[in-house]
């Protein structure tokens, strides 16, 4: 038996357990994800969104798609970021955590736990769960309708500000599974939220399928940040999909520190006039790590604007991939699309798959895009050791500057300071 | 201090030094006029230790030791220190975290702990204050969007924090204003020790009626083809360098 079809006996199994909730819309939903799945199938190298990428061959056949072993996280066993106010959603091998999350009361601003909201509040989710996984439908991104549970749900009502951000943590140690986990955030109109996004292994190694959809309704302004900073031994593929309204921002920051095989897949839809997105991303590979980027800005309507700004590091034999997308359909008149994308390699067996892809259907447009891979400047690191800065710190020092362009958009303050110190610590910088 | 002996240097196969031959002791300052071309910066990225500069044959002894084994790194901290004439931008890199760095290598390299944060701020308040640059200055990326000016004061900023014993100023007089090339000037003479040698690349006098050399050397065609005390650069001032020319091709 296939991991594909073991993947669907397991999915035959589960059903066996819901009863009355086999009528149900999302039941409905799940089946007709599975079905799109056993079409899809896990891709090999052969399919040209996973060339570079071989995560067929880096997901064991023994794992198991169902939800992991329940074990539980000690309070202090994991990274709160208690420095950072705000609130808390915690999620153990992709179960909620309600004694590690903590939530700050706020009127039009509902958070918790997504299995419990996908059972008591219908009325939002079924509007929203599963929709954008359904405009594209990709390999991981259908698996995880099918089979995630739980998850974030993060849902703000029109014109609300959020005060404090929704600080959403998955932690998992479960190295048998191939943990599916589920975030659904929803900003209705003029609201504005941010959400930060973090993903720790605990364990020695772990394996996940994440999804997260993001609904920015008109003239709301969603900033999301994930962080895949505490992922070492970590082989994961994350999708999120987001749609953007009319006259509504979206800004999502990857900062992608650690890994064994990452794969950040980000679809944004602009589906209402006079938007934009703002996708900014940093990753760094070292030792074997493999780290993929891809990224689809989808422009549907006119007067709409995208930037993309992604840097990457890669060390030793990391490798990393970058593909950028810009669609403009043939009514996207007057879009502004941008796209840049920065790598330096730091050695020899260090690599880089970097691929622009333009697609413009629209006459009266407005896009750029520019790669660039290279070394440090000779002339930069001259100047240093001039200073009597050691060759290797000299080399830390710029590689340093150069990744802290994208910390620096960071819209949280103690989020910049953190991730300006673990970049520090990971480049063996003590400035 | 410093003792350079037939230095021949190339550059992308052009050989540019041609037997120079120069002696510093502590304590002194000696300058080097010349036209435009004939090697001036050569000679300063070469003893700075910049790789693209290949060394043909010739010595060069800094206090005794062999300059030319050494790593350019080396050279900065055992106390060679080069204010370039074109400082690069370095984005995201801010003045502060730069200097710590460079402060800190120098303490190691003579079995030092790191400075402590308050002393380090203390040292940085009293050497901007020596040149009179703004605070705000050091936060800033490192030499990004500086003025030509700015981006010359930031070099001596940088010398006066590394202390170091032998100062070499390729053209820091270049691209300041009247008032900027009298602070500059200052803070390089507070600077001046017995201790201290100065070897100052310049095309005006003027810097050096501030800072008044020992010596005046003029370098033409890869080598120094005449020396003399201070006099010297207000002659060359209102001369040029025409009777120097003459000179040299007299004696060919
Ligand atoms: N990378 C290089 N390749 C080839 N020639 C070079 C290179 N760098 C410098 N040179 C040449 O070496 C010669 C000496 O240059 P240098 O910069 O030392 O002159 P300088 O005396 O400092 O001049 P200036 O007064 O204009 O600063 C020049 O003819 C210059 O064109
Ligand atoms: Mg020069």
């Amino acid at each position: 038996m296939s991991f594909a079809d073991k993947i669907v006996s397991e999915f035959e199994l589960a059903a066996k357990n819901l009863n009355g909730e086999k009528e149900s819309s999302l039941f409905a939903m799940r089946k007709e994800a599975l079905s799109s799945f056993q079409k899809l199938g896990i891709p090999s190298n052969r399919h040209e969104e996973w060339r570079y990428t071989n995560i067929k061959t880096q997901l064991p056949e023994t794992l198991s798609v169902l939800s992991g072993n329940a074990s539980i996280v000690e309070k202090n066993g994991f990274n709160n970021f208690k420095e950072i106010k705000a609130t808390r959603l915690v999620f153990f091998n992709g179960v909620f955590s309600k004694e590690l999350s903590s939530i700050i009361e706020q009127t039009g601003v509902t958070v918790g736990s997504l299995k419990e909201h996908l059972h008591h509040n219908k009325p939002v989710t079924e509007k929203y769960f599963g929709v954008l996984v359904k405009k594209y439908e990709e390999h991981f991104s259908v698996l995880n309708t099918a089979f995630a549970t739980d998850g974030a749900f993060v849902h703000i009502m029109k014109g609300v500000t959020a005060e404090f951000p929704v600080f959403i943590i998955h932690l998992y140690n479960s190295p048998e599974n191939f943990t599916q986990t589920r975030n659904l955030i929803v900003a209705e109109e003029s609201s504005k939220l941010n959400v930060i996004v973090d993903f720790q292994n605990l364990g020695s190694a772990s394996f996940y399928n994440h999804v997260s959809e993001v609904f920015v309704g008109k003239n709301a302004d969603v900033n999301v940040t994930k962080l895949q900073t505490a992922t070492a031994n970590t082989t994961a593929v994350h999708t999120l999909e987001a749609d953007v309204e009319r006259d509504a921002k979206f800004t999502c920051t990857t900062i992608s520190l650690e890994a064994k095989l990452i794969r950040n897949t980000t679809n944004v839809r602009l589906s209402g006039e006079n938007s934009e997105a703002h996708l900014n991303g940093l990753y760094y590979a070292k030792g074997t790590s493999l780290i993929d980027n891809h990224i689809l800005v989808d422009h549907l309507v006119p007067n709409c604007q995208s930037n993309q700004l992604y840097k990457g590091i890669l060390d030793e034999e990391g490798t990393g991939v970058f593909n950028g997308k810009i669609f403009v359909k043939q009514d996207a008149q007057k879009t502004n699309a941008f796209q840049s994308s920065k790598a330096i390699l730091l050695s020899d067996e260090a690599s880089i798959n970097s691929k622009p892809q333009l697609e413009i259907f629209a006459d009266d447009v407005k896009c750029s895009h520019g790669a660039a891979i290279g070394q440090l400047s000779d002339d930069e690191i001259f100047y240093l050791l001039a200073r009597g800065i050691h060759k290797a710190d000299a080399k830390s020092i710029l590689t340093y500057a150069f990744a802290s362009q994208i910390i620096e958009t960071i819209a949280i303050d103690e989020l910049k300071v953190y991730l300006d110190n673990k970049l520090k610590e990971r480049l063996h910088l003590d400035f | 201090m410093l003792s350079i002996k037939n230095l021949n240097v190339a550059i992308n196969g052009q050989q540019i030094l041609k037997n120079l031959n120069l002696e510093i002791k502590a304590g002194e300052v000696q300058a080097i006029m010349g036209p435009n071309g004939t090697g001036k910066s050569t000679l300063a990225s070469t003893l700075a230790g910049k790789e693209a500069y290949e060394v043909l044959s010739g010595e060069v002894k800094f206090n005794g030791k062999d300059l030319l084994e050494m790593s350019p790194d080396e050279r900065a901290r055992e106390g060679v220190f080069l204010a370039f004439q074109y400082p690069v931008e370095i984005p995201g890199v801010s003045v502060t975290n730069f200097m710590k760095a460079a402060l800190n290598a120098k303490r190691r390299h003579f079995g030092l702990d790191p400075i402590e944060a308050k002393d380090f701020l203390k040292l940085m308040k009293d050497k901007m204050a020596l040149v009179e640059i703004k605070k705000e200055m050091m936060s800033r990326s490192l030499n990004e969007g500086f003025s030509g000016g700015e981006k010359k004061r930031n070099e001596i900023f940088q010398m006066a924090m590394l202390e170091p014993s032998l100062c070499i100023l390729d053209e820091t007089d270049s691209g300041l204003d009247i008032d900027a090339l009298r602070i500059v000037a200052n803070g390089i003479n507070k600077l001046r020790d017995k201790d201290r040698s100065f070897l100052v690349i310049t095309h005006y006098q003027r810097l050096l009626t501030y800072i008044v050399p020992d010596v005046v050397h003029v370098m033409f065609g890869g080598k120094i083809v005449k020396s003399g005390g201070k006099d010297l650069a207000l002659e060359l001032e209102e001369k040029g360098y025409d009777w120097i020319k003459e000179e040299v091709a007299a004696e060919a």
